[in-house]
């Protein structure tokens, strides 16, 4: 099991969200809301354009803390909220999201860590906590 | 056709159509999110985190039907999702899926709706539960007494 102490951060991730990662992870998770492919529907309903699915977003930040755990099965709790949007613009370059995070509390066998999410120098997730198995 | 507290309680079981959890899905899973994590992936995977949401749609997709609700898909937003974990998610798992509604508050045409969504496998071991908070702006003409 990992060892930890409160205030410890751990190793930050930043990774690209383009159109056909969005496209990819519809057909893996089976999430075809036409706001993550097509911009006339994205717009349609008052978005800037194509938005990643949240629950992507939510996968990559938790990376943040199954890469720093020995075992991603020591995660014991994991929410967030879905703050703002990420709009994933038709290029190559897409968008691009970091994900931080930090130990808050350490108290019997258990780590909280709270994640921050930044794309476009706003946060997209918010009150982004997980809870992990320590040693 | 409008949702108000009376709906609280209310329960969606997938527990006909369980959802059998393949290795070769939890890979794809794993690829669609860029997660290389080796537990995700050889003989014996565990599934990445979020795949428990994955394993819910199927409750979800009860709920969203159920005419008495009147939800649009294209008028809901996530607004916030937590998973509680009591084992990892492997391959091979076979999982039912039942939503319950917990909470429903109501702002102007904005409908708040919490539900709960508990894991299980076939022989009835609890493996995660999902809470999940969706936002449903339903147009005003549907909306209330004067309809």
């Amino acid at each position: 099991m990992t060892a930890v102490e409160v205030g410890a951060e751990l190793p930050s991730l930043t990774v690209t969200v383009r159109r056909d990662t969005l496209v990819r992870y519809a057909g893996a998770s089976g999430d075809f809301n036409p706001i993550h492919y097509s911009d006339r529907m994205a717009v349609a309903i008052g978005l800037p354009g194509v938005i990643a699915h949240g629950m992507l977003t939510m996968a990559q930040a938790i990376r943040v803390v199954t890469d720093w755990l020995d075992d991603p099965a020591d995660l014991l709790e994991y929410g967030v909220r879905f703050t703002k949007p990420v709009v994933v613009p038709d290029d190559d370059k897409g968008a691009t999201v970091t994900f931080s995070a930090k130990v808050e509390k350490v108290a019997d066998g258990k780590a909280e860590i709270d994640i921050t999410a930044i794309a476009d120098e706003q946060k997209v997730l918010g009150r982004a906590k997980a809870v992990v198995r320590v040693s | 056709m409008t949702i108000d507290a009376t709906m609280v309680g209310r329960s969606y079981s997938a527990a006909a159509e369980p959802y059998q959890v393949g290795r070769e899905k939890i890979r794809e899973f794993a690829e669609a999110i860029g997660d290389p994590n080796p537990a995700y992936r050889g003989n014996d995977p565990i599934a990445p985190p979020t795949f428990a949401f994955v394993l819910s749609a199927r409750a979800l997709d009860l709920l969203l039907a159920d005419p008495d609700l009147g939800l649009r898909l294209d008028r809901i937003v996530h607004g916030a999702q937590k998973f509680n974990y009591v084992r990892p998610i492997k391959a091979g798992d076979e999982v039912t899926a039942t939503a319950t509604i917990t909470t429903v508050r109501k702002a102007g045409d904005v409908e708040v709706i919490m539900y709960e969504t508990v894991l299980s496998t076939v022989d009835g071991e609890h493996l995660a539960t999902s809470t999940a908070t969706v936002s449903h702006n339903r147009p005003s003409s549907q909306n209330g007494e004067s309809a």
